[in-house]
Protein backbone atom coordinates (compact mmCIF):
# COMPACT_ATOMS: atom_id res chain seq x y z
CA UNK A 1 0.00 0.00 0.00
CA UNK A 2 1.33 3.06 -0.94
CA UNK A 3 0.24 5.75 1.20
CA UNK A 4 -3.48 6.81 1.44
CA UNK A 5 -4.64 9.12 -1.52
CA UNK A 6 -7.58 10.74 0.06
CA UNK A 7 -10.37 12.00 -2.62
CA UNK A 8 -11.09 15.10 -3.57
CA UNK A 9 -14.69 14.65 -2.79
CA UNK A 10 -16.71 12.10 -0.87
CA UNK A 11 -19.99 11.57 0.29
CA UNK A 12 -20.63 9.24 2.80
CA UNK A 13 -23.79 8.17 4.00
CA UNK A 14 -25.26 10.74 3.33
CA UNK A 15 -29.36 10.99 4.17
CA UNK A 16 -31.41 14.25 3.72
CA UNK A 17 -35.03 12.97 4.98
CA UNK A 18 -37.93 15.64 3.81
CA UNK A 19 -40.84 12.75 4.84
CA UNK A 20 -42.81 11.36 2.66
CA UNK A 21 -39.88 9.34 0.80
CA UNK A 22 -38.68 12.77 -0.46
CA UNK A 23 -35.35 13.31 0.00
CA UNK A 24 -31.67 11.71 -0.67
CA UNK A 25 -30.85 8.50 1.19
CA UNK A 26 -27.64 6.75 2.03
CA UNK A 27 -25.66 8.25 -0.94
CA UNK A 28 -22.26 6.68 -1.47
CA UNK A 29 -19.43 8.12 -3.95
CA UNK A 30 -16.53 9.79 -4.66
CA UNK A 31 -14.12 11.63 -6.64
CA UNK A 32 -10.41 11.84 -7.33
CA UNK A 33 -8.43 14.54 -9.00
CA UNK A 34 -9.44 14.75 -13.21
CA UNK A 35 -12.36 13.10 -12.52
CA UNK A 36 -15.14 14.05 -14.08
CA UNK A 37 -18.54 12.77 -12.53
CA UNK A 38 -22.06 13.40 -14.60
CA UNK A 39 -24.89 12.60 -11.91
CA UNK A 40 -28.30 11.70 -14.00
CA UNK A 41 -31.91 11.40 -12.74
CA UNK A 42 -35.33 12.28 -13.12
CA UNK A 43 -36.18 15.86 -12.34
CA UNK A 44 -37.34 15.60 -8.24
CA UNK A 45 -35.25 12.81 -7.95
CA UNK A 46 -32.31 14.05 -5.58
CA UNK A 47 -29.50 15.50 -7.34
CA UNK A 48 -29.96 19.04 -6.46
CA UNK A 49 -30.46 17.90 -2.77
CA UNK A 50 -27.12 15.99 -3.01
CA UNK A 51 -25.66 19.29 -4.59
CA UNK A 52 -26.91 21.66 -1.66
CA UNK A 53 -25.41 19.07 0.74
CA UNK A 54 -22.13 19.77 -0.89
CA UNK A 55 -22.47 23.49 -1.05
CA UNK A 56 -23.39 23.44 2.83
CA UNK A 57 -26.57 24.60 2.45
CA UNK A 58 -28.47 21.57 4.13
CA UNK A 59 -28.19 19.35 7.30
CA UNK A 60 -27.75 16.32 6.68
CA UNK A 61 -29.65 13.50 8.48
CA UNK A 62 -26.98 11.10 8.76
CA UNK A 63 -23.31 11.09 8.38
CA UNK A 64 -21.98 13.84 5.77
CA UNK A 65 -20.00 15.11 2.87
CA UNK A 66 -16.48 16.11 2.80
CA UNK A 67 -14.29 18.50 -0.44
CA UNK A 68 -10.78 18.01 0.81
CA UNK A 69 -11.19 16.35 3.91
CA UNK A 70 -13.61 19.29 5.27
CA UNK A 71 -16.97 18.82 6.08
CA UNK A 72 -18.89 20.77 4.16
CA UNK A 73 -21.62 21.76 6.32
CA UNK A 74 -19.43 22.64 9.09
CA UNK A 75 -16.44 24.36 7.07
CA UNK A 76 -18.49 25.89 3.59
CA UNK A 77 -16.43 29.24 4.54
CA UNK A 78 -13.22 27.28 3.94
CA UNK A 79 -14.27 24.74 1.12
CA UNK A 80 -15.91 27.47 -0.63
CA UNK A 81 -12.39 29.28 -1.53
CA UNK A 82 -12.07 26.14 -3.81
CA UNK A 83 -15.41 25.76 -5.48
CA UNK A 84 -17.26 26.88 -8.44
CA UNK A 85 -20.75 26.60 -8.15
CA UNK A 86 -23.66 27.20 -10.28
CA UNK A 87 -27.24 26.89 -8.82
CA UNK A 88 -30.11 25.45 -10.32
CA UNK A 89 -31.72 28.67 -10.08
CA UNK A 90 -30.81 31.63 -12.50
CA UNK A 91 -32.63 33.98 -11.09
CA UNK A 92 -30.57 36.57 -8.97
CA UNK A 93 -30.16 39.99 -8.85
CA UNK A 94 -32.21 41.53 -10.96
CA UNK A 95 -31.49 44.97 -11.10
CA UNK A 96 -27.62 44.87 -11.62
CA UNK A 97 -26.04 44.52 -14.52
CA UNK A 98 -23.53 41.66 -15.54
CA UNK A 99 -20.35 44.01 -14.84
CA UNK A 100 -22.22 45.09 -11.22
CA UNK A 101 -22.49 40.81 -10.74
CA UNK A 102 -19.58 39.92 -11.67
CA UNK A 103 -17.66 42.47 -9.88
CA UNK A 104 -19.86 41.69 -6.72
CA UNK A 105 -18.70 38.03 -6.78
CA UNK A 106 -15.00 39.16 -7.54
CA UNK A 107 -14.67 41.28 -4.50
CA UNK A 108 -16.70 38.62 -2.27
CA UNK A 109 -14.19 36.33 -3.19
CA UNK A 110 -11.05 39.07 -3.09
CA UNK A 111 -10.67 37.83 -6.45
CA UNK A 112 -8.18 40.49 -7.99
CA UNK A 113 -6.95 39.00 -10.89
CA UNK A 114 -9.81 39.90 -13.98
CA UNK A 115 -7.86 37.94 -17.12
CA UNK A 116 -9.72 35.10 -16.94
CA UNK A 117 -13.50 36.27 -16.66
CA UNK A 118 -12.47 38.62 -19.62
CA UNK A 119 -11.80 35.09 -21.33
CA UNK A 120 -15.05 33.52 -20.20
CA UNK A 121 -16.89 36.80 -21.09
CA UNK A 122 -15.28 36.45 -24.25
CA UNK A 123 -15.54 32.88 -25.48
CA UNK A 124 -19.30 32.71 -24.37
CA UNK A 125 -20.00 35.85 -26.13
CA UNK A 126 -21.31 37.31 -23.08
CA UNK A 127 -22.85 40.72 -23.23
CA UNK A 128 -22.34 42.28 -19.57
CA UNK A 129 -23.32 45.77 -19.78
CA UNK A 130 -26.91 45.15 -20.10
CA UNK A 131 -29.04 44.69 -17.07
CA UNK A 132 -29.38 40.94 -15.34
CA UNK A 133 -33.43 41.59 -15.71
CA UNK A 134 -33.47 41.90 -18.99
CA UNK A 135 -31.17 39.01 -19.98
CA UNK A 136 -32.46 35.26 -21.81
CA UNK A 137 -32.43 32.58 -20.26
CA UNK A 138 -29.30 32.02 -21.88
CA UNK A 139 -27.73 34.81 -21.27
CA UNK A 140 -28.09 34.38 -17.46
CA UNK A 141 -26.81 30.75 -17.12
CA UNK A 142 -23.79 32.03 -19.51
CA UNK A 143 -23.59 34.43 -16.63
CA UNK A 144 -23.69 31.76 -13.95
CA UNK A 145 -21.03 29.73 -15.67
CA UNK A 146 -18.73 32.73 -15.78
CA UNK A 147 -19.64 33.67 -12.01
CA UNK A 148 -18.35 29.47 -11.12
CA UNK A 149 -15.78 29.57 -12.96
CA UNK A 150 -13.32 33.01 -13.15
CA UNK A 151 -11.68 32.11 -9.85
CA UNK A 152 -10.28 29.16 -11.13
CA UNK A 153 -11.56 26.59 -8.82
CA UNK A 154 -10.03 22.78 -7.96
CA UNK A 155 -13.65 21.67 -7.87
CA UNK A 156 -16.65 22.25 -9.63
CA UNK A 157 -19.72 21.80 -8.50
CA UNK A 158 -22.65 22.40 -11.76
CA UNK A 159 -26.75 21.88 -11.40
CA UNK A 160 -27.96 21.51 -14.69
CA UNK A 161 -25.03 24.16 -16.21
CA UNK A 162 -25.93 23.75 -20.17
CA UNK A 163 -29.51 24.15 -19.47
CA UNK A 164 -31.24 26.84 -21.90
CA UNK A 165 -27.89 27.14 -23.94
CA UNK A 166 -27.95 26.85 -27.62
CA UNK A 167 -25.87 24.14 -28.85
CA UNK A 168 -23.27 26.17 -30.51
CA UNK A 169 -22.80 27.58 -26.39
CA UNK A 170 -23.42 23.98 -25.22
CA UNK A 171 -20.10 22.54 -27.35
CA UNK A 172 -17.92 25.82 -25.79
CA UNK A 173 -19.01 24.85 -22.49
CA UNK A 174 -18.10 21.30 -23.13
CA UNK A 175 -14.55 22.19 -24.50
CA UNK A 176 -14.49 23.94 -21.07
CA UNK A 177 -15.21 21.43 -19.02
CA UNK A 178 -12.40 19.26 -21.39
CA UNK A 179 -9.85 21.79 -20.44
CA UNK A 180 -10.21 21.94 -16.79
CA UNK A 181 -10.25 17.87 -16.46
CA UNK A 182 -6.69 18.17 -18.11
CA UNK A 183 -5.67 20.59 -15.72
CA UNK A 184 -6.91 18.18 -13.09
CA UNK A 185 -9.69 19.32 -11.71
CA UNK A 186 -12.63 18.28 -9.91
CA UNK A 187 -16.07 18.45 -11.73
CA UNK A 188 -19.25 17.16 -10.28
CA UNK A 189 -22.32 18.16 -12.72
CA UNK A 190 -25.86 17.10 -13.19
CA UNK A 191 -27.18 17.18 -16.23
CA UNK A 192 -29.83 15.91 -18.69
CA UNK A 193 -27.66 16.72 -21.69
CA UNK A 194 -26.42 13.24 -24.23
CA UNK A 195 -23.91 14.66 -25.41
CA UNK A 196 -22.66 16.62 -22.58
CA UNK A 197 -21.91 13.90 -20.52
CA UNK A 198 -20.85 11.80 -23.19
CA UNK A 199 -18.48 13.92 -24.11
CA UNK A 200 -17.24 15.56 -20.59
CA UNK A 201 -17.76 12.98 -18.18
CA UNK A 202 -15.82 9.64 -17.12
CA UNK A 203 -17.91 8.37 -14.41
CA UNK A 204 -21.81 8.33 -14.13
CA UNK A 205 -24.28 8.19 -10.90
CA UNK A 206 -27.80 7.31 -11.71
CA UNK A 207 -30.28 8.71 -8.99
CA UNK A 208 -33.82 7.65 -8.88
CA UNK A 209 -36.33 8.20 -6.27
CA UNK A 210 -33.55 9.43 -3.53
CA UNK A 211 -31.30 6.51 -3.87
CA UNK A 212 -28.33 6.60 -5.90
CA UNK A 213 -28.91 3.58 -8.22
CA UNK A 214 -25.48 2.85 -10.10
CA UNK A 215 -22.06 4.56 -10.14
CA UNK A 216 -20.42 3.56 -14.00
CA UNK A 217 -17.43 4.22 -16.13
CA UNK A 218 -18.84 6.38 -19.10
CA UNK A 219 -17.58 3.37 -20.92
CA UNK A 220 -19.65 0.32 -19.81
CA UNK A 221 -22.93 2.67 -19.63
CA UNK A 222 -22.65 3.64 -23.59
CA UNK A 223 -21.77 -0.06 -24.66
CA UNK A 224 -24.96 -0.94 -23.50
CA UNK A 225 -26.73 2.32 -24.56
CA UNK A 226 -29.37 1.26 -27.28
CA UNK A 227 -29.54 2.16 -30.90
CA UNK A 228 -31.54 2.78 -33.60
CA UNK A 229 -30.93 3.12 -37.28
CA UNK A 230 -33.44 3.84 -39.74
CA UNK A 231 -31.88 2.47 -43.18
CA UNK A 232 -33.69 3.39 -46.38
CA UNK A 233 -32.89 0.56 -49.22
CA UNK A 234 -33.53 1.24 -53.04
CA UNK A 235 -36.04 -1.39 -53.34
CA UNK A 236 -38.61 -3.55 -51.50
CA UNK A 237 -37.06 -6.83 -52.21
CA UNK A 238 -33.90 -5.21 -50.49
CA UNK A 239 -36.14 -4.23 -47.21
CA UNK A 240 -37.69 -7.54 -47.16
CA UNK A 241 -34.49 -9.53 -47.15
CA UNK A 242 -33.54 -7.41 -44.41
CA UNK A 243 -36.24 -7.59 -42.08
CA UNK A 244 -36.10 -11.36 -42.22
CA UNK A 245 -32.18 -11.78 -41.44
CA UNK A 246 -32.14 -8.98 -38.26
CA UNK A 247 -34.57 -10.41 -36.19
CA UNK A 248 -35.03 -6.94 -34.06
CA UNK A 249 -35.89 -4.63 -37.17
CA UNK A 250 -39.43 -3.47 -38.65
CA UNK A 251 -40.87 -1.49 -41.41
CA UNK A 252 -40.70 2.15 -40.54
CA UNK A 253 -41.94 3.53 -43.92
CA UNK A 254 -41.82 2.93 -47.57
CA UNK A 255 -38.33 1.56 -48.14
CA UNK A 256 -37.37 2.58 -44.75
CA UNK A 257 -36.15 -0.44 -41.79
CA UNK A 258 -35.66 0.60 -38.13
CA UNK A 259 -33.28 -1.40 -36.47
CA UNK A 260 -31.96 -1.63 -33.10
CA UNK A 261 -28.87 -2.39 -31.40
CA UNK A 262 -27.01 -2.35 -28.51
CA UNK A 263 -23.29 -2.70 -27.73
CA UNK A 264 -21.41 -4.38 -31.10
CA UNK A 265 -22.91 -3.36 -34.71
CA UNK A 266 -20.49 -4.99 -36.66
CA UNK A 267 -23.02 -7.77 -37.84
CA UNK A 268 -25.24 -4.93 -38.85
CA UNK A 269 -22.90 -3.90 -40.96
CA UNK A 270 -22.22 -6.74 -42.66
CA UNK A 271 -25.85 -7.71 -43.24
CA UNK A 272 -26.06 -4.30 -44.88
CA UNK A 273 -23.11 -4.60 -46.93
CA UNK A 274 -24.88 -7.31 -48.88
CA UNK A 275 -27.83 -4.98 -49.77
CA UNK A 276 -27.88 -1.34 -52.32
CA UNK A 277 -28.24 0.98 -49.32
CA UNK A 278 -29.23 4.64 -50.16
CA UNK A 279 -29.18 6.17 -46.30
CA UNK A 280 -28.88 5.61 -42.94
CA UNK A 281 -30.01 7.57 -40.09
CA UNK A 282 -28.83 6.99 -36.54
CA UNK A 283 -31.22 8.02 -33.34
CA UNK A 284 -30.24 7.20 -29.94
CA UNK A 285 -32.33 7.48 -26.93
CA UNK A 286 -31.92 9.84 -24.63
CA UNK A 287 -28.99 8.84 -22.14
CA UNK A 288 -30.83 9.05 -19.00
CA UNK A 289 -33.74 7.09 -20.37
CA UNK A 290 -31.68 4.50 -21.63
CA UNK A 291 -30.07 4.32 -18.25
CA UNK A 292 -33.12 4.96 -16.20
CA UNK A 293 -34.49 1.76 -18.42
CA UNK A 294 -31.41 -0.36 -17.42
CA UNK A 295 -31.14 0.10 -13.85
CA UNK A 296 -34.87 0.93 -12.59
CA UNK A 297 -37.16 -1.46 -13.30
CA UNK A 298 -39.03 0.09 -16.02
CA UNK A 299 -41.40 1.85 -13.63
CA UNK A 300 -41.14 5.27 -15.85
CA UNK A 301 -42.01 3.09 -18.58
CA UNK B 1 -17.14 39.60 10.79
CA UNK B 2 -18.50 42.04 8.46
CA UNK B 3 -18.54 41.66 4.31
CA UNK B 4 -17.49 45.11 2.60
CA UNK B 5 -17.81 44.20 -0.76
CA UNK B 6 -22.19 42.52 0.24
CA UNK B 7 -22.45 46.19 2.75
CA UNK B 8 -21.54 48.25 -0.48
CA UNK B 9 -24.06 45.87 -2.58
CA UNK B 10 -26.61 46.50 0.01
CA UNK B 11 -26.04 50.06 0.00
CA UNK B 12 -26.22 50.79 -3.41
CA UNK B 13 -29.31 48.07 -3.47
CA UNK B 14 -31.43 49.99 -0.73
CA UNK B 15 -30.46 53.76 -0.45
CA UNK B 16 -33.03 55.31 -3.05
CA UNK B 17 -35.47 53.24 -0.53
CA UNK B 18 -34.01 55.21 2.50
CA UNK B 19 -34.19 58.56 0.38
CA UNK B 20 -37.58 58.39 -0.08
CA UNK B 21 -38.59 57.28 3.68
CA UNK B 22 -36.18 60.26 4.77
CA UNK B 23 -37.72 62.97 1.99
CA UNK B 24 -41.52 62.09 2.90
CA UNK B 25 -40.77 62.23 6.39
CA UNK B 26 -39.35 65.68 6.01
CA UNK B 27 -42.51 66.98 4.57
CA UNK B 28 -44.62 65.54 7.05
CA UNK B 29 -42.00 66.91 10.25
CA UNK B 30 -41.76 70.57 8.61
CA UNK B 31 -45.31 70.33 8.31
CA UNK B 32 -46.54 69.45 11.52
CA UNK B 33 -43.74 71.01 13.65
CA UNK B 34 -44.51 74.68 12.13
CA UNK B 35 -48.32 73.75 12.76
CA UNK B 36 -47.20 74.64 16.69
CA UNK B 37 -48.71 78.00 17.67
CA UNK B 38 -47.52 79.34 21.37
CA UNK B 39 -50.85 81.84 21.75
CA UNK B 40 -53.08 79.37 19.93
CA UNK B 41 -52.58 76.01 21.86
CA UNK B 42 -55.89 76.19 23.26
CA UNK B 43 -57.83 77.11 20.40
CA UNK B 44 -55.53 73.71 19.13
CA UNK B 45 -57.35 71.87 22.09
CA UNK B 46 -60.53 73.30 21.24
CA UNK B 47 -60.04 71.30 17.87
CA UNK B 48 -58.77 68.17 19.14
CA UNK B 49 -62.37 68.65 21.53
CA UNK B 50 -64.26 69.07 18.27
CA UNK B 51 -63.16 65.70 16.68
CA UNK B 52 -64.44 62.28 18.29
CA UNK B 53 -62.76 61.37 21.26
CA UNK B 54 -61.82 57.86 20.09
CA UNK B 55 -59.81 59.21 17.14
CA UNK B 56 -57.64 61.58 18.67
CA UNK B 57 -57.13 58.96 21.76
CA UNK B 58 -55.99 56.36 18.81
CA UNK B 59 -53.69 58.37 17.17
CA UNK B 60 -52.32 59.32 20.57
CA UNK B 61 -52.82 63.20 20.13
CA UNK B 62 -54.34 63.55 23.63
CA UNK B 63 -51.04 64.23 26.16
CA UNK B 64 -50.74 67.45 24.65
CA UNK B 65 -48.96 69.75 27.26
CA UNK B 66 -49.13 73.36 26.63
CA UNK B 67 -45.24 73.11 26.12
CA UNK B 68 -43.41 73.45 22.64
CA UNK B 69 -41.76 69.95 23.59
CA UNK B 70 -44.85 68.26 24.60
CA UNK B 71 -46.31 69.08 21.04
CA UNK B 72 -43.93 67.18 19.14
CA UNK B 73 -43.76 64.58 21.81
CA UNK B 74 -48.06 63.75 21.27
CA UNK B 75 -48.44 65.33 17.47
CA UNK B 76 -44.18 63.64 15.98
CA UNK B 77 -43.74 60.67 18.56
CA UNK B 78 -47.35 59.55 19.23
CA UNK B 79 -47.97 58.66 15.79
CA UNK B 80 -45.74 59.76 12.96
CA UNK B 81 -42.64 58.87 14.07
CA UNK B 82 -44.01 55.48 14.59
CA UNK B 83 -45.64 54.10 12.04
CA UNK B 84 -43.27 55.55 9.11
CA UNK B 85 -40.15 54.05 10.33
CA UNK B 86 -41.76 51.05 11.04
CA UNK B 87 -42.97 50.62 7.55
CA UNK B 88 -39.05 51.83 6.40
CA UNK B 89 -37.98 48.80 8.49
CA UNK B 90 -40.43 46.37 7.65
CA UNK B 91 -39.88 46.33 3.95
CA UNK B 92 -36.31 46.77 4.49
CA UNK B 93 -35.97 44.17 6.68
CA UNK B 94 -37.38 41.78 4.44
CA UNK B 95 -35.40 43.02 1.39
CA UNK B 96 -32.54 42.29 3.17
CA UNK B 97 -32.47 38.61 3.47
CA UNK B 98 -35.79 36.59 3.14
CA UNK B 99 -35.77 37.66 -0.76
CA UNK B 100 -32.45 37.05 -1.43
CA UNK B 101 -33.14 33.56 -0.44
CA UNK B 102 -36.69 33.21 -2.37
CA UNK B 103 -34.81 34.94 -5.83
CA UNK B 104 -32.30 32.32 -5.11
CA UNK B 105 -29.29 34.86 -5.20
CA UNK B 106 -28.15 33.61 -1.59
CA UNK B 107 -26.89 30.92 -3.38
CA UNK B 108 -24.38 33.28 -4.79
CA UNK B 109 -23.60 35.08 -2.20
CA UNK B 110 -23.15 31.72 0.17
CA UNK B 111 -20.88 29.94 -2.45
CA UNK B 112 -18.28 32.95 -2.22
CA UNK B 113 -15.91 32.20 0.56
CA UNK B 114 -18.14 34.11 3.36
CA UNK B 115 -20.01 32.14 6.12
CA UNK B 116 -23.40 32.43 6.68
CA UNK B 117 -22.75 34.22 9.86
CA UNK B 118 -21.05 36.76 8.08
CA UNK B 119 -23.83 37.24 5.42
CA UNK B 120 -26.04 37.75 7.92
CA UNK B 121 -24.34 39.81 10.18
CA UNK B 122 -23.76 42.35 7.60
CA UNK B 123 -27.48 42.74 6.82
CA UNK B 124 -28.00 42.72 10.25
CA UNK B 125 -25.24 45.99 10.56
CA UNK B 126 -26.87 47.54 7.88
CA UNK B 127 -30.61 47.30 8.73
CA UNK B 128 -29.41 48.61 11.86
CA UNK B 129 -26.95 51.19 10.83
CA UNK B 130 -29.70 52.35 8.55
CA UNK B 131 -32.57 52.76 11.26
CA UNK B 132 -29.96 54.90 13.23
CA UNK B 133 -29.32 56.96 10.70
CA UNK B 134 -33.05 57.38 9.90
CA UNK B 135 -33.87 58.06 13.48
CA UNK B 136 -30.79 60.60 13.68
CA UNK B 137 -31.57 62.27 10.49
CA UNK B 138 -34.77 62.73 11.53
CA UNK B 139 -33.97 64.35 15.48
CA UNK B 140 -31.34 66.72 13.42
CA UNK B 141 -34.25 67.77 11.32
CA UNK B 142 -36.86 68.21 13.94
CA UNK B 143 -33.98 69.91 15.89
CA UNK B 144 -33.21 72.35 13.33
CA UNK B 145 -36.73 73.19 12.28
CA UNK B 146 -37.81 74.02 15.60
CA UNK B 147 -34.68 76.42 15.78
CA UNK B 148 -35.39 77.87 13.06
CA UNK B 149 -39.26 78.40 13.62
CA UNK B 150 -39.25 78.85 17.49
CA UNK B 151 -35.91 79.65 18.46
CA UNK B 152 -35.30 78.61 22.35
CA UNK B 153 -38.73 76.73 22.59
CA UNK B 154 -37.50 73.20 22.72
CA UNK B 155 -36.42 71.51 25.86
CA UNK B 156 -33.35 70.02 24.34
CA UNK B 157 -32.82 67.46 27.41
CA UNK B 158 -36.21 66.20 26.59
CA UNK B 159 -36.43 66.10 23.03
CA UNK B 160 -33.05 64.29 23.02
CA UNK B 161 -34.27 61.32 25.67
CA UNK B 162 -37.74 61.32 23.34
CA UNK B 163 -35.46 60.91 20.21
CA UNK B 164 -33.04 58.08 21.70
CA UNK B 165 -36.68 56.13 23.20
CA UNK B 166 -38.02 56.60 19.53
CA UNK B 167 -34.42 55.08 18.27
CA UNK B 168 -34.74 52.22 20.50
CA UNK B 169 -38.23 51.22 19.87
CA UNK B 170 -37.31 50.63 16.40
CA UNK B 171 -34.66 48.70 16.41
CA UNK B 172 -36.39 46.46 18.57
CA UNK B 173 -39.00 46.53 15.87
CA UNK B 174 -36.34 45.69 13.52
CA UNK B 175 -35.54 43.06 15.44
CA UNK B 176 -38.50 41.14 15.39
CA UNK B 177 -38.79 41.87 11.27
CA UNK B 178 -35.28 40.62 11.31
CA UNK B 179 -35.78 37.64 13.36
CA UNK B 180 -39.07 36.46 11.18
CA UNK B 181 -36.75 37.13 7.76
CA UNK B 182 -34.27 34.80 9.41
CA UNK B 183 -36.74 32.32 10.29
CA UNK B 184 -38.60 32.14 7.08
CA UNK B 185 -37.62 31.37 3.78
CA UNK B 186 -40.47 32.43 1.75
CA UNK B 187 -41.11 36.05 1.17
CA UNK B 188 -44.47 36.27 2.42
CA UNK B 189 -44.01 34.38 5.51
CA UNK B 190 -41.32 36.35 6.49
CA UNK B 191 -43.53 39.38 5.56
CA UNK B 192 -46.84 37.95 7.24
CA UNK B 193 -44.89 37.72 10.77
CA UNK B 194 -41.94 40.64 10.83
CA UNK B 195 -44.72 43.09 9.42
CA UNK B 196 -48.01 40.96 10.88
CA UNK B 197 -46.33 41.46 14.42
CA UNK B 198 -45.51 45.12 14.44
CA UNK B 199 -48.78 45.97 12.89
CA UNK B 200 -50.62 44.01 15.61
CA UNK B 201 -48.67 45.48 18.23
CA UNK B 202 -49.48 48.64 16.90
CA UNK B 203 -53.70 48.15 16.38
CA UNK B 204 -53.66 46.74 20.02
CA UNK B 205 -51.98 49.87 21.07
CA UNK B 206 -54.40 52.49 19.20
CA UNK B 207 -57.30 49.87 20.62
CA UNK B 208 -56.34 50.38 24.14
CA UNK B 209 -55.68 54.32 24.14
CA UNK B 210 -59.11 54.01 22.87
CA UNK B 211 -61.49 52.18 25.34
CA UNK B 212 -61.62 51.84 28.88
CA UNK B 213 -62.07 48.05 28.68
CA UNK B 214 -59.36 46.88 26.15
CA UNK B 215 -56.71 49.45 27.21
CA UNK B 216 -55.64 46.56 30.04
CA UNK B 217 -53.90 44.82 26.46
CA UNK B 218 -51.67 47.75 25.55
CA UNK B 219 -49.67 46.51 28.45
CA UNK B 220 -48.50 43.49 26.28
CA UNK B 221 -46.87 45.40 23.08
CA UNK B 222 -43.68 46.98 22.40
CA UNK B 223 -45.07 50.54 21.90
CA UNK B 224 -46.35 50.40 25.38
CA UNK B 225 -42.57 49.93 26.66
CA UNK B 226 -41.75 53.54 24.81
CA UNK B 227 -44.19 56.28 26.45
CA UNK B 228 -43.64 59.46 25.39
CA UNK B 229 -45.53 60.76 28.03
CA UNK B 230 -43.27 59.50 31.02
CA UNK B 231 -40.46 60.74 28.72
CA UNK B 232 -41.89 64.54 29.24
CA UNK B 233 -42.85 63.50 32.89
CA UNK B 234 -38.91 62.53 33.61
CA UNK B 235 -40.65 59.81 35.05
CA UNK B 236 -37.93 57.26 37.01
CA UNK B 237 -39.42 54.17 34.73
CA UNK B 238 -37.46 55.51 31.48
CA UNK B 239 -34.22 54.42 31.96
CA UNK B 240 -35.52 50.40 32.81
CA UNK B 241 -38.01 50.88 29.47
CA UNK B 242 -34.99 51.82 27.27
CA UNK B 243 -33.02 49.05 28.72
CA UNK B 244 -35.89 46.75 28.07
CA UNK B 245 -35.75 47.73 24.25
CA UNK B 246 -32.41 47.37 24.47
CA UNK B 247 -32.72 43.80 25.23
CA UNK B 248 -35.07 42.61 23.57
CA UNK B 249 -33.77 44.11 20.69
CA UNK B 250 -29.96 42.68 21.11
CA UNK B 251 -31.34 39.21 21.64
CA UNK B 252 -33.75 38.85 19.24
CA UNK B 253 -31.23 40.21 16.33
CA UNK B 254 -28.91 37.27 18.28
CA UNK B 255 -31.52 35.02 17.73
CA UNK B 256 -31.95 35.32 14.22
CA UNK B 257 -28.39 35.32 13.15
CA UNK B 258 -28.04 31.89 15.24
CA UNK B 259 -31.39 30.48 13.46
CA UNK B 260 -29.64 32.08 10.32
CA UNK B 261 -26.81 29.43 10.89
CA UNK B 262 -28.68 26.40 11.48
CA UNK B 263 -31.02 26.21 9.34
CA UNK B 264 -31.65 24.55 6.47
CA UNK B 265 -31.39 27.02 2.96
CA UNK B 266 -33.42 25.77 -0.07
CA UNK B 267 -31.17 27.54 -2.48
Amino acid sequence: MGGMTLSILEVNELTKDYGNHKGIFNITFSMDERDVFGYLGPNGAGKTTNLRCLMGFLNPNHRNCLIMGMDCRLEQENIQKNIGYLPEEIAFFDEMTGDNFLDLMASMRNLKHMERRIQLVDRFQLDTMGKIRKMSKGMKQKLAIVSAFMHDPKVYILDEPTAGLDPLMQNVFVELILEEKKKGKTILMSSHNFEEVSRTCNKVGIIRDGNLVAVEEIHSLLSVQKKNYFITFTSNEDANAFLKMIPDSRMAGELVVETWITGDMNSLIKTMGQFNVRDIQVSSRNLEEVFMRYYGGGSHD
Amino acid sequence: MISFPLFRQTLKSNYKFFIIFLLILTMYFSVIITMYDPINVESMQLLLQSLPKEVVNAMNFNLIGSTFTGFLASYLYGFLIIVFPMIYTIILTNRLIAKHIDNGSMAYLLASPNSRKKVVFTQMIYLVTSIILLMGSLFVLAYIIAEIAYPGLIDVRTFVILNFGALLLHLAIGSIAFLSSCIFNDSKDSLAFGAGIPILFFLIQMLGNVGDKLSFLKNFTLFSIFNPQSILEGSASVPISFAALFIIAALLYAAGIFIFNKKDLPI
